[in-house]
């Protein structure tokens, strides 16, 4: 009886992780088609080739986003941890008046759409003179309500004692952020870095409006220029280029799987 | 404990800033032709396009050799997103310093780009030089001129074409020679070439762009006031007898099983002509040439099937034209305006012709060697040219010049999309007449203001 039963669970599972999986596999596939294939409704290709790979990094400077890419999201994750983490720690230990009422002011932007506060954050950086700078292209990300949400309600599980005690022992604050509640939250900190990681690794709107150059754009950039409108567009390549941008994503997912599981899980429950 | 935070810290800020500095003289290069004009060196052309994909890499050796050929003019093509994408950032910046010098708008951009105010019409360079635009494509260069002043400069050009597939044309028992030029003719070769589910005659893409066409084509206009040219225009009229037999034409067949709907995407529809899924379909002469290569099968191009018994006017241009910023730089407009001049060139006209498929501005272009053997092999681009060369130039195929087009477009979409659900075809264009009304009247209303 158990073991029909985990036979019929793996066999669905087996299914859906096909239906999960074959959009990356045929664009994987497509990566090594020409042009006619694609168009012809092949799924595997009547030969390997990395043309496409080649003319990929041939038409638009590839290796100048990807480094571009990863310098964007390595700084906004960082910039995020180190905002939201100490923005959680006030929140969930230091007392003071209007806390709460702040607390859910500063949730309550999560309603706001990104889209809408737009224009005014476009404004600020084209006045601050930010346009085509890694700082235009990271700063606005920095604060993050959800991620102090989620350090918040992992901070939360810290005994207030513990902080009381530290204190009376005459243990400075920051002393107690670094060596009790950074290290005993480490889960929720990995799950919010990879978060940012990969949101920031594919924005596309934003990057496209404060960059007017190839000195600072960003590898989803590189995506669109290499479709085109009105002429065919040559999914090949693109597929190729595809493949090399979620290289890196795909490794951080699978390093850092069990902790985001975790880490996630853990936050919906609270 | 402590210090690698504060190392990490610090680390943060000083990577930051030190990205910022170091980018700097990047960001002021691409904004600031007037420090560059003040060193004596090069005066620099920003010129952001919308050309991704294969054409990037065209545009840019066309650039190249510009530059190479000049002493004093430095022209930087930037790719700024699709035409929509590219047209939002353009209003970001437009009059400010990080606007560009030269800027490439979609046809349907014109008129809104008219009422912006923040472009110099390029009339002034071509009265200051008696330059001569009869050299031009009539029926091109008229699309961008507006109560006799040129605007902008022609580009990237192009007119939607019938495509079909020569080898079923032959399995069907038609001649692969004799595309139908007619309605009734469309018609009764969609029946015999359509199987059962398998394959289907005739499709168009539902994107407003080619109702537009197949309106033009027998001379209706799409609104008032001589199709907006003469004023503001206040009023759609596209749900006119020349509309109305459109649609009835699309509902006709897609009841009798012979049309199929593919949907708004361009990539789509190709892909089912390739597939054979579909015998016959309107695209754009720009994509021509890929469909050749990519076919498994002979391609047949022709000209847009127009009703019965009424005369043929031809088809209004597509693409995009380039546009010169105003509040720059005095100089940076000149050089930018010997940019313009030296792209409508017969030599450079020649290679973007042969090369994206577009259609050449300066028809002497069509005489030079490389697109005579071009045309040896590819003998389809010659339809579309030819086609181009019989429109008649009336207000019909100049083209509508309306700000709200990307909206009428999707209006009319919409309407296409009802037919397939069974909405009758005279309903169907009334609505999006109407909803096209209240677009023009908002749009009229704030420019009032």
């Amino acid at each position: 009886m158990r073991t029909a039963k985990t036979i019929i669970l793996y066999i669905l599972l087996i299914m859906s992780a096909a239906v999960m999986v074959f959009p990356i596999f045929y664009a994987f596939m497509i990566s090594f088609m020409e042009g006619r294939e694609v168009l012809g409704g092949r799924i595997i290709p009547q030969s390997f080739t990395f043309d496409n790979y080649m003319s990929a990094f041939e038409r638009v400077p590839l290796l100048r986003y990807l480094w571009n890419s990863f310098i964007v999201s390595l700084a906004i994750m960082v910039g995020q941890l180190v905002v939201s983490s100490l923005a959680a720690f006030a929140f969930a230990f230091l007392t003071f008046r209007g806390r709460d009422f702040l607390f859910f002011l500063f949730i309550s932007t999560m309603m706001i759409p990104w889209e809408a506060t737009m224009v005014p954050n476009f404004m600020t950086v084209q006045k601050l003179g930010w346009l085509n700078t890694y700082t235009g292209l990271t700063v606005p990300f920095f604060a993050l309500a959800f991620g102090t949400f989620l350090l918040r309600q992992h901070f939360k599980t810290i005994p207030i004692e513990l902080y009381e005690a530290s204190l009376v022992a005459g243990i400075s604050r920051f002393r107690f952020f670094w060596s009790v509640v950074l290290p005993v939250s480490k889960t929720s900190l990995v799950t919010l870095g990879i978060y940012s990681f990969l949101t920031a690794w594919n924005m596309y709107l934003w990057p496209l409006l404060v960059t007017n150059n190839d000195s600072v754009r960003t590898v989803q950039i590189g995506l669109k220029q290499m479709q085109s409108q009105e002429i065919s567009t040559e999914w090949g390549v693109v597929m190729a280029a595809v493949v090399i941008v979620i290289l890196p994503t795909l490794i951080l997912l699978f390093a850092g799987q069990k902790r985001l599981q975790s880490g996630l899980t853990q936050g919906a429950i609270k | 404990m402590k210090k690698p935070m504060m190392l990490l810290f610090f680390c943060l800020l000083l990577f930051l800033s030190a990205c910022s500095s170091s980018n700097q003289p990047s960001s002021s290069e691409a904004n600031g032709e007037k420090q560059n004009q003040s060193d004596g060196e090069k005066t620099e052309v920003i010129f952001w396009h919308a050309m991704g994909g294969e054409l990037e890499p065209v545009l840019n050796e066309i650039v190249d050799e510009f530059n190479k050929k000049q002493e004093n003019i430095e022209v930087k093509p930037i790719f700024q997103g699709s035409y929509e994408e590219a047209l939002t950032k353009f209003n970001t910046v437009a009059g400010t310093k990080d606007a560009p010098a030269i800027m490439q708008i979609f046809e349907v951009g014109t008129k809104y780009m008219i009422d912006s105010g923040k472009i110099q019409p390029v009339q002034k360079f071509i009265d200051e030089e008696n330059y001569d635009t009869s050299q031009w494509e009539k029926n091109i260069s008229n699309y961008y001129s507006v109560g006799g002043v040129q605007y902008s400069m022609p580009f990237n050009s192009s007119t939607p074409v019938l495509i079909y597939n020569k080898d079923v044309f032959k399995e069907a028992g038609l001649d692969p020679e004799k595309p139908p030029m007619t309605y009734s003719e469309l018609k009764d070769a969609a029946k015999k070439l359509t199987k059962g589910q398998e394959r289907y005659g005739f499709s168009i893409l539902n994107y407003g762009w080619f109702f537009e066409e197949l309106l033009a084509v027998q001379g209706g206009h799409f609104v008032d006031q001589e199709n907006g040219r003469e004023g503001n225009a206040q009023k759609a009229v596209f749900n006119s007898e020349e509309g109305l037999r459109v649609f009835e034409l699309i509902a006709d067949m897609y009841k009798e099983g012979t049309y199929y709907n593919v949907g708004t995407n361009w990539d789509d529809i190709r892909a089912a002509f390739q597939s054979g899924k579909i015998a016959m379909y309107l695209d754009s002469s720009a994509g021509v040439k890929a469909i050749v290569d990519n076919a498994p099968f002979d391609v047949g191009v022709s000209y847009l099937p127009v009703p019965d018994n009424v005369e043929r006017q031809g088809v209004i241009i597509g693409g995009a034209s380039i546009w010169m910023s105003a509040g720059i730089e005095e100089e940076t407009q000149k050089a930018a305006w010997e940019f313009m001049k030296y792209l409508t060139t017969p030599e450079v006209q020649a290679k973007w012709h042969v090369e994206s498929g577009y259609f050449a501005i300066n028809p002497k272009a069509y005489e030079e060697d490389i697109v005579k053997q071009e045309w040896e092999k590819y003998p389809q681009l010659k339809v579309t040219v030819d086609q181009l060369h019989d429109t008649k130039p009336t207000v019909a195929t100049q083209g509508a010049l309306i700000s709200v087009f990307p909206e009428a477009r999707q209006k009319i979409v919409t309407a296409m999309e009802n037919i397939y659900q069974g909405m009758d075809p005279k309903q169907a264009l009334d609505r999006a007449a109407q909803e096209v009304d209240r677009a023009l009247e908002v749009a009229n209303k704030k420019q009032e203001n």
